[in-house]
């Protein structure tokens, strides 16, 4: 299990939405397969979304510009 | 499963109560939860459950899961509690939406205005739109509500006349007390859990009867003779008081008054129900709600909620004012609870009215009996 991974549970865990905001957008980040990449800006986005951070309309353009929105 | 409720319709004199079923049959109290509950507009709640924008409170009413929600411009809404994906449960306990609301099931999310505006993978990993889940069309179930002198009401069947048609008169009648009110806050509000069908305590309280019996330390400042019988038939029915005298402190301290009131207030005050299953009370200085919540044929929830005309009220005196009401509202349980045993008695026939004293009475038996009455006859015909 890569160590972004172990971060990701342990944000799950423990519930932490900024953390999962920020760790799914940096595996995203470090995706090159664009399916994937859009898998992970998509939880970001939904996690973002339901917090009311202000990096929701950023990850939700991002998904726009690769047509997954 | 029916039951004769032509007696009921009589005119008071001669009429008879509704039968003993609808007391201590499921079945009936099932038919009454679609005849009675659903199609009218029933109160479920008070708009200061939420106070602030994006507060969300989930409600069970009969079975059936809402939720009460301020959306981010402030309007208070009831939705069905019910994602539009594979119906799980959206929210399970109070709590702050501060974006959207959050399927816990695939996350889809819903404004709080309750628009679908997420459909995570929807169209396959990472492809969140799919041509054949049109967003637009997929957004909660909103349930007719409307919120007057602080209560939530809601029409679980959307086929209700509006609100403020079905209760003009009401209305009119009330219209000085159409002002802000203020829930009095966490010492203002309590329950009461009571084993009684629902319309028993209706019953009760639309009539004055009962007073010096039941509870005779009002006896020395309200008597019998200073109450008058509210009876609009197929409207609402209650009693009032020529007597209100206000609550005062050690100091000589009162509440303030609502504003502008007429002086008929002064020394009124008046206890009606807005049927089906709300129970209100206006003075001069306050207001209290009283929203039966039906459990079980013979178990109900008394939601209490008291109000002012101010945000600020003295607390002691505030204080003092629930306990008064609480000790008022906890005489009259064991009435309801002995009604509650008696209908059990399989020769007991509804009882008759003192046709003088129990007109308010019924004036809801009446309502109640016209409302099973319609929604049968809607049934046959279909």
């Amino acid at each position: 299990m890569s160590e972004l991974q172990t971060r990701l549970l342990s944000a799950h865990e423990k519930d932490d939405r900024e953390g999962l905001i920020a760790l799914y957008t940096e595996a995203a980040d470090q995706s090159n397969d664009m399916i994937e990449r859009s898998f992970f800006l998509t939880h970001a986005f939904v996690f973002a979304l339901e917090a009311g951070d202000m990096r929701a309309p950023l990850l939700h353009d991002r998904l726009r510009e690769m047509g997954r929105i | 499963m029916t039951t004769d409720v032509s007696g009921v319709m009589r005119p008071v004199a001669t009429a008879n109560g509704l039968p003993n079923d609808h007391y201590v049959d499921e079945r009936i109290f099932l038919e009454e939860r679609d005849a009675v509950l659903y199609n009218n507009w029933s109160g479920i709640a008070v708009a200061a459950d939420v106070p602030e924008k994006g507060d969300a409170k989930p409600i069970e009413f009969l079975g059936m899961p809402l939720l009460l929600i301020r959306d981010k411009d402030g309007d208070v809404r009831v939705f069905q509690n019910t994602c539009r994906h594979r119906g799980m449960i959206l929210v399970s306990e109070p709590k702050k939406i501060e974006g959207a609301i959050r399927c816990p099931y695939h996350s889809w999310c819903y404004s709080t205005k309750g628009d679908l505006v997420a459909t995570p993978h929807v169209g396959g990993p990472g492809m969140n739109t799919h041509k054949d889940m049109p967003r637009s069309e997929l957004g909660l179930y909103e349930v007719p509500s409307y919120i007057w002198l602080g209560v939530v009401y809601v029409n679980a069947s959307g086929n209700a006349a509006p609100f403020e048609e079905i209760h003009a008169e009401l209305l009119e009648r009330w219209k000085e007390f159409d002002v802000p009110l203020y829930h009095g806050g966490e010492d203002s509000k309590f329950e009461l859990d009571v084993n009684t069908n629902w319309k028993l305590a209706v019953e009760n309280y639309c009539e004055s009867y009962h007073l010096p019996w039941v509870h005779p330390g009002l006896n020395s400042y309200s008597r019998l003779e200073d109450h008058y019988n509210i009876e609009e038939y197929g409207r609402y029915s209650g009693q009032g008081t020529l007597v209100y005298r206000q609550l005062t402190g050690q100091e000589g301290e009162t509440f303030p008054d609502f504003p502008n009131l007429s002086d008929k207030w002064d020394t009124g005050g008046e206890y009606i129900t807005v049927y089906p299953n709300v129970l209100l009370g206006v003075q001069r200085d306050h207001a209290f709600a009283i929203i039966l919540e039906p459990k079980a044929v013979d178990k109900t929830v008394e939601h209490v909620h008291l109000f002012y005309a101010e945000p600020k009220v003295d607390e002691a005196l505030r204080a003092k004012n629930a306990t008064q009401w609480k000790t008022v509202f906890i005489e009259d349980i064991f009435v309801v609870e002995g009604m509650q045993k008696g209908r059990y008695g399989r020769g007991f026939d509804g009882g008759r009215f003192s046709p003088a004293m129990d007109g308010p009475t019924h004036c809801f038996h009446d309502w109640v009996a016209n409302q099973v009455t319609s929604h049968r006859q809607q049934l046959a015909a279909e």
